[in-house]
């Protein structure tokens, strides 16, 4: 059963087409991330979904029901905001009571879920407290509770990490995949963190200029980006782009590399599905940790321009073909600025990208 | 760490400077301020008449003043126009502030037009509406030309009735002023607490009543504050507009004050009103900084 459907939803203020024609379909019980940068009007999309602003053209289902018309509080959603959104005067049991006062839940009934939420939160001890006494954190915390006092169809979360710590995010990040696990209702997440879409989403749209540049579950958005955007956004430190001429030599289609004085052609596999760009000028995208060292002395040498040591990892930044590209290495194999390294790209996963329409190739 | 050793004339200056930059205005406030309420609460246990004297007569004034049926219709008056006019002004300045809360067009110009007439004095306000609420020029004229034979509104020469224009000249031009304040207040409220409270299902008088007006509390007490004192201290908006009449109809103790004092060499009584007024405002006005100042110093 679909949870959420969108169909060729625009949203236009003016002469601003802030959405552009967005399709997207969620199963129930999945976990959809809606990621890019700010202004790509993801939160616009969440605004609609959520019923607070209506699409200018194009239709939302939730839960196989058009729902174009239908006012928030009747889409049984739910929505976490990034401020979190607490009612400022009302306490915590208040806050999660309120929704379900203004619904007509019996006072008793109310108390159960409150109990429930509490529990299932670990803030039983809150409950008493007002907002403004409360950590981020807490907040938080408090604004999930709010959410699944109503047992919805459908979560929303807007940004709802962002303003706490790095050491919290991480910490409510798992507790939100967990919630998820447990509960198995369909969250529609935004964010701007490509971490955070990555380790949480089941599928991933992919957004920008108000179009959705990619769709697909994570795995496929990082292994198989559809474009330089989405190769570049997700994945950090983020993927190297080399341009480079595609070449044939000696049979096999490959590319040259180039660093300082040092060349060398490197093949790629199954290069058939390249033959048409051969001559041509693309890009070549590797990510940092596609990149291994030849102690068998092939690979191109590199000299090491600097080194950031991150503890499982060394960041290794060196010039190639004119650019400067990172490489993660195991501190074993990384060496100090100045000296040589023999690089050498895992060309299997090697992807590479039209210079002009940016879109991948093959 | 080393320790420079500072001219000694540094530390004089440093010492002294603030001292004397602040005596010339502490001084002023001194004589000017606190003396001259000394002076007066000495005069309203004096005989003064016309002109002050010290010729002790201890309470006679304050009985004299308590046994004045003038006197007590001001402070009769004081309290139906303080509760009037601060209801008043703040139900029209909340309602004004949130009908412009809600992102229409021509805020600021519309903002600008309910704030003018705090820019006018009440003297002026008093005159423009005692030509508009005169039976012989302003709107009862008016209904009367346009063939309304039957209309009346007669408030202002009405004895029972003439201190509800000062209420309605009052609030006309305080509102604009409440509703200033209360909108900076609901500027300062989260929107995506609205949103929150929209997809919890509540309307949106219900969301104002329950969420936004709860928050407001701090700009409540403050409109509250100024309200008080305006309406504790007002007299040329009594002067302007009926002059205290018909008879003394529509005194306030300001004007009764003023009477005395300066028109009927009553010093000595007048002098017993402006005490029991300063009475008054200090018992709205000190309980609110003593709160205020207790929580600043907690924060």
């Amino acid at each position: 059963m679909g949870a959420l459907a969108i169909k060729n939803v625009t949203k236009r203020f003016g002469d601003t087409h802030i959405l552009k024609g967005i399709d997207i379909h969620v199963d129930s019980g999945e976990f959809l991330i809606l990621v890019g940068p700010s202004g790509c009007g993801k939160s616009t999309l969440m605004n609609i979904i959520a019923g607070l602003e209506s699409p200018t053209s194009g239709e939302v289902h939730i839960a196989d029901r058009v729902v174009n018309d239908v006012a928030p509080k009747d889409r049984d959603i739910a929505m976490v905001f990034q401020s979190y959104a607490l009612y400022p005067t009302m306490n915590v049991r208040q806050n999660i009571a309120f929704g379900l006062e203004t619904r007509g839940v019996p006072k008793r009934e109310q108390e159960e879920i409150i109990a429930r939420v509490a529990k299932m939160l670990q803030m039983d001890h809150l409950l008493d407290r007002k907002p403004g006494q409360l950590s981020g954190g807490q907040r938080q915390r408090v604004a999930m509770g709010r959410a699944l006092a109503r047992n919805p169809k459908l979560f929303l979360f807007d940004e709802p990490l962002s303003n706490l710590d790095a050491k919290l995010r991480v910490e409510m990040r798992t507790e939100i995949k967990q919630l998820h696990h447990r509960l198995k209702t369909t969250i529609v997440y935004v964010t701007h963190d490509q971490i955070e879409a990555m380790t949480l989403g089941d599928k991933i749209a992919v957004m920008k200029d108000g179009i959705i540049q990619q769709f697909g579950s994570p795995q496929q958005i990082y292994d198989a980006p559809a474009n330089l955007f989405v190769a570049g956004f997700i994945g950090s430190p983020s993927m190297n782009f080399i341009p480079a001429h595609l070449a044939s030599e000696g049979g096999a289609i490959g590319v040259s590399l180039q660093s300082g004085e040092a060349a060398c052609f490197v093949p790629l596999p199954d290069s058939q599905r390249f033959a048409r760009y051969v001559g041509k000028r693309v890009i070549v995208g590797i990510r940092p940790e596609q990149w291994d060292v030849a102690n068998d002395g092939g690979g191109l040498d590199c000299k090491v321009d600097l080194t950031e040591p991150t503890g499982p990892d060394t960041i290794v930044f060196t010039q190639i073909n004119g650019i400067e590209v990172q490489a993660r290495l195991h501190p074993r194999d990384a060496r100090a600025p100045g000296s040589v390294l023999h690089l050498r790209p895992d060309m299997g996963k090697v992807v590479l990208f039209d210079t002009e329409t940016e879109i991948r190739i093959g | 760490m080393s320790v420079t050793s500072r001219p000694a004339h540094y530390g004089f200056a440093e010492h002294w400077l603030p001292r004397l930059v602040l005596a010339p205005s502490f001084l002023l406030v001194l004589v000017f301020l606190y003396g001259f309420i000394a002076w007066n609460g000495a005069l309203s246990f004096t005989a003064s008449r016309l002109l002050p004297n010290y010729e002790w007569v201890g309470l006679a004034q304050y009985e004299a003043l308590f046994a004045s049926e003038r006197w007590w219709v001001a402070v009769h008056n004081l309290f139906i126009f303080g509760v009037l006019f601060i209801g008043g002004a703040m139900v029209v300045g909340i309602v004004l502030a949130i009908l412009l809360d809600q992102k229409i067009r021509l805020e600021g110009a519309l903002r600008t037009i309910y704030l003018y007439p705090l820019a006018l004095s009440f003297i002026v306000t008093g005159t423009a509406w005692g030509w508009m609420l005169n039976p012989g020029l302003g709107l009862e004229k008016l209904m009367h030309d346009w063939g309304y034979a039957g209309f009346s509104f007669d408030w202002l020469v009405n004895p029972d009735r003439s201190i509800y224009t000062i209420v309605i000249a009052g609030i006309w031009q305080s509102s604009g002023f409440v509703m200033a304040l209360f909108l900076a207040g609901l500027r300062g409220i989260d929107d995506s607490i609205i949103k929150a409270a929209q997809i919890d299902g509540a309307s949106l008088p219900r969301i104002y009543w329950r969420i936004i007006l709860p928050a407001m509390r701090p700009v409540f007490f403050s409109t509250l504050m100024i309200l008080a004192h305006i309406a504790i201290k007002s007299f040329d908006l009594v002067m302007a507009l009926t002059g205290g009449g018909p008879g003394f109809s529509s005194d306030l103790p300001a004007t009764f004050m003023y009477q005395m004092a300066f028109t009927r060499g009553q010093m000595g009584l007048g002098a017993a009103s402006a005490m029991m007024m300063l009475v008054t405002v200090s018992a709205v006005v000190v309980p609110y900084l003593y709160s205020e100042l207790r929580r600043s110093r907690h924060v």
